[in-house]
């Protein structure tokens, strides 16, 4: 465990190494990228042993993370900065989730990429993003956790732009980018205010710190919400939410990374670590509670009538990423990292079951779609399996990990709302994922000519599929006791991953909650199917029924269209003033201006050029003179 | 003790030195026949040279430090004569002239 800092270091070699000789390696060098991916994933998975081995003599409880620093910088009698890496239950979670969903999705891109004008480059970037998203789970200060953000970040708007000659595409990146450097500011800045109330950027410093009361009030308060801000943005929390579906323009295997693995989840990362922070200002579990019900009720309305496939799916990830917010509201840090832990998986397999179905048909507008089940003996029950584990269906993996929510939810010190509200998203979410079934695998072709060139994947691409259907389907499972230690942890999830300060937890079933969760899903799904069976001409009626709901809907709660007139009115209002001032004071008059007055003076200096070499002469022995007289008016 | 050269007082090679010198000055601001230029300027180069040696015997004579600066002014002269001769050469041929009033070109 000792040398998990090794981690984050081996994609980034990968990284530095295509980028310098992809071009002249076989296969562009995507087996380099896939090999030190393996070697990373097998030694998070030692790691993950070893823990399980300590835990196993220390006792539950009793384990202590292992972590260690190095000096960085030093300003001596003022700072010390530290650089280190700090492994506990979480950071493994992260590890092997990033680690394996990486794995599967450069494998997977080895068939989706094929021919791509910038294969070797596609591969390199995945690997700076798994190593960014390595070092941000790893670090144990939160400069070294702002590097691996900013890098995720970067990669994040390079790899939605892979497609860089479509607009919609660098329109798309530059959306990503932007908004949520908009929550980076504010982590940034919340970084910063802890550092100066704190001395320290050690993680583990800074919540002692906070829980001791050694920062004061106002200044915690204000880091704790401009952190929180930090977080909505990357992980899309409203009102910073509209990035994550337009970044779907991405080539389809980087959406599953980023909506299962390196992107989205850093801010439910960032929000489970410095929960001990966020929980001592008084307010905040409300404000994270309040705003992760708001995108998971406006996402899971919005995925209702949306038609692209993948636009569908990445509104289910807000959906699920609201749910994890609502968790950790409630101090349930176990089960959002639960439901993050689950929701890798299936959310990998739906965009990279997307991926297959847009690799086959190239469409992804589900009004073009439907009949694939025929066709695609894979992707289908692979994409099914998946909906059904999003959607929280008994026994898949999406259940139990949503069911450890609610009742995280039940026990938490929120109003009772919150439970209702989260109840009430459930039926919709497994009526919006039926929909996508129904709409794309049942039902008559609506595209006679797409549904004649669908096939089947390549094996390198629907093995990954198989992979994690297999594990949509069982990680759910290691909520028991029994299966914990089995595989070697000596409890079960809630034992192993647990809030600090309430400690581990034995798994019981709650079963008012969980027959409720069932029912709730069971009536969206058969409404999901009964809607959009055939011709969806139920459904159909119902959008009839209210066409501004639909509408409202449709465009998304014009959230955007909200947003851009913000951006029109204010933002390029204000730009167009400092575009004036740039072009008439500072290029006008300061460089123009310089430049002019040069000129003047030259054009009067170049009158005494006469060209006539005696006056130069006479200028020249004059000038001597001169000189002389001085020198000699000097010495007396 | 006299060393070799130092029979003839120093001011006589300086005054000696100040004449061609000013010779050359006159002859450079004067004429305007560009060889007669020239020759002004070698004057005014072989003045310096005598101070330098001059100046070299009577004050540092075991360093040959004037002399042989004098063998460098020489032979840059002979090289500057070199070139110059030649611009002179074919400036009168392209224009006819060699006298530096008319060549005026290189003006704004």
């Amino acid at each position: 465990m000792d040398e998990a800092w090794v981690l984050p270091l081996l994609p980034a070699a990968g990284f530095v190494f295509l980028l310098l000789l992809s071009p002249w390696l076989p296969r562009r060098g995507d087996w380099v990228a896939i090999g030190l991916m393996t070697a990373t994933f097998v030694m998070a998975c030692l790691v993950g042993v070893d823990m399980a081995r300590e835990i196993g003599d220390a006792g539950v409880g009793n384990f202590v993370p292992v972590t260690d620093s190095r000096q960085w910088l030093e300003v001596p009698g003022y700072i010390e900065i530290r650089m280190g890496y700090f492994v506990d239950q979480i950071t493994l979670v992260m590890l092997l989730v990033v680690s394996f969903i990486s794995l599967l999705v450069l494998i997977y891109s080895t068939g989706y990429m094929r021919g791509d004008r910038r294969y070797g480059w596609f591969f390199a970037v995945i690997s700076l993003f798994s190593a960014s998203m390595l070092t941000l789970v790893i670090a144990d200060n939160l400069l070294l956790l702002y590097f691996g953000w900013e890098l995720v970040g970067l990669c994040s708007m390079i790899l939605i732009g892979h497609y860089n000659d479509r607009q919609s595409a660098a329109e798309a990146a530059k959306k990503a980018f932007v908004t949520t450097r908009v929550g980076d500011v504010g982590l940034l800045i919340g970084i910063i205010i802890l550092f100066t109330q704190t001395g320290t950027f050690n993680i583990q410093d800074t919540l002692h710190a906070a829980e001791e009361g050694e920062i004061a009030r106002e200044w915690l308060t204000a880091a704790a919400v401009l952190i929180f801000a930090g977080a909505c943005g990357k992980s899309a929390q409203f009102p910073l939410h509209v990035w994550l579906p337009d970044a779907m323009e991405g080539p389809t295997p980087v959406s599953a990374l980023i909506h299962a693995a390196t992107m989205v989840v850093a801010g439910v990362y960032l929000v489970a670590r410095m929960l001990p922070l966020l929980e001592v200002v008084r307010g905040m579990p409300e404000l994270i509670t309040a705003i992760a019900l708001t995108t998971t009720v406006l996402s899971a309305l919005i995925g209702l009538t949306q038609r692209d496939i993948k636009r569908v799916v990445a509104y289910s990830t807000l959906n699920s990423l609201g749910l994890m917010f609502v968790a950790l509201g409630s101090g349930a840090v176990g089960a959002a990292m639960l439901y993050l832990f689950c929701h890798a998986f299936f959310k990998a397999l739906l965009f990279l079951a997307c991926g297959s179905v847009i690799h086959a048909t190239e469409q992804q507008e589900v009004d073009k779609l439907g009949g694939l089940w025929a066709k695609m003996s894979i992707t289908a029950p692979a994409f099914i399996i998946g909906a059904l584990a999003m959607a929280g269906l008994f026994p898949l993996s999406g259940y139990w990990a949503k069911d450890e929510i609610l009742v995280g939810v039940d026990h938490g010190h929120l109003h009772d709302i919150v439970l209702w509200v989260t109840f009430a998203t459930l039926p919709v979410t497994a009526l919006y994922m039926m929909r996508l079934v129904m709409l794309t695998f049942f039902g008559k072709p609506r595209d006679e000519h797409v549904y004649e060139h669908a096939h089947e994947s390549e094996p390198v691409m629907s093995w990954p599929l198989i992979l994690l259907a297999a594990f949509a389907v069982v990680s759910g499972f290691v909520v028991f006791e029994g299966v914990g230690e089995a595989l070697g942890f000596h409890s079960g999830w809630l034992g192993f991953v647990y809030n600090l300060a309430e400690g581990p937890e034995e798994f019981h079933v709650d079963w008012a909650i969980s027959i409720a969760s069932v029912a709730l899903v069971v009536l969206g799904l058969a409404a999901g199917g009964w809607f959009w069976r055939g011709d969806a001409e139920p459904a159909r009626r119902a959008a009839a029924f209210s066409p501004a709901t639909y509408r409202l809907l449709y465009n998304r709660f014009y959230i955007d269209e909200v947003y851009q007139a913000a951006i029109n009115y204010v933002v390029l209002a204000v730009s167009s003033i400092v575009a004036w001032f740039d072009r008439s004071v500072v290029n006008d008059s300061g460089v123009n201006g310089t430049a002019e007055a040069t000129g003047f003076f030259g054009w009067l200096g170049k009158f005494p050029q006469t060209g006539k070499v005696p006056n130069y002469a006479l200028a020249i022995v004059t000038g001597v003179l001169v000189l002389a007289i001085v020198a000699f008016g000097y010495r007396t | 003790m006299e060393t070799v050269g130092q029979e003839v007082p120093l001011e006589h090679y300086i005054m000696l030195s100040a004449i061609l010198f000013t010779i050359g000055v006159y002859g450079v601001l004067a004429r305007r026949n560009a060889v007669i230029i020239l020759m002004s300027v070698e004057l005014m180069l072989n003045a310096v040279s005598i101070n330098m040696v001059a100046f070299a015997v009577y004050t540092a004579p075991s360093l040959f430090a004037g002399i042989i600066f004098a063998i460098f002014i020489i032979a840059i002269a002979a090289a500057e004569v070199g070139l110059a001769l030649a611009i002179v050469l074919r400036v009168f041929k392209n224009r006819g002239t060699a006298n530096v009033d008319e060549i005026d070109s290189l003006k704004w």
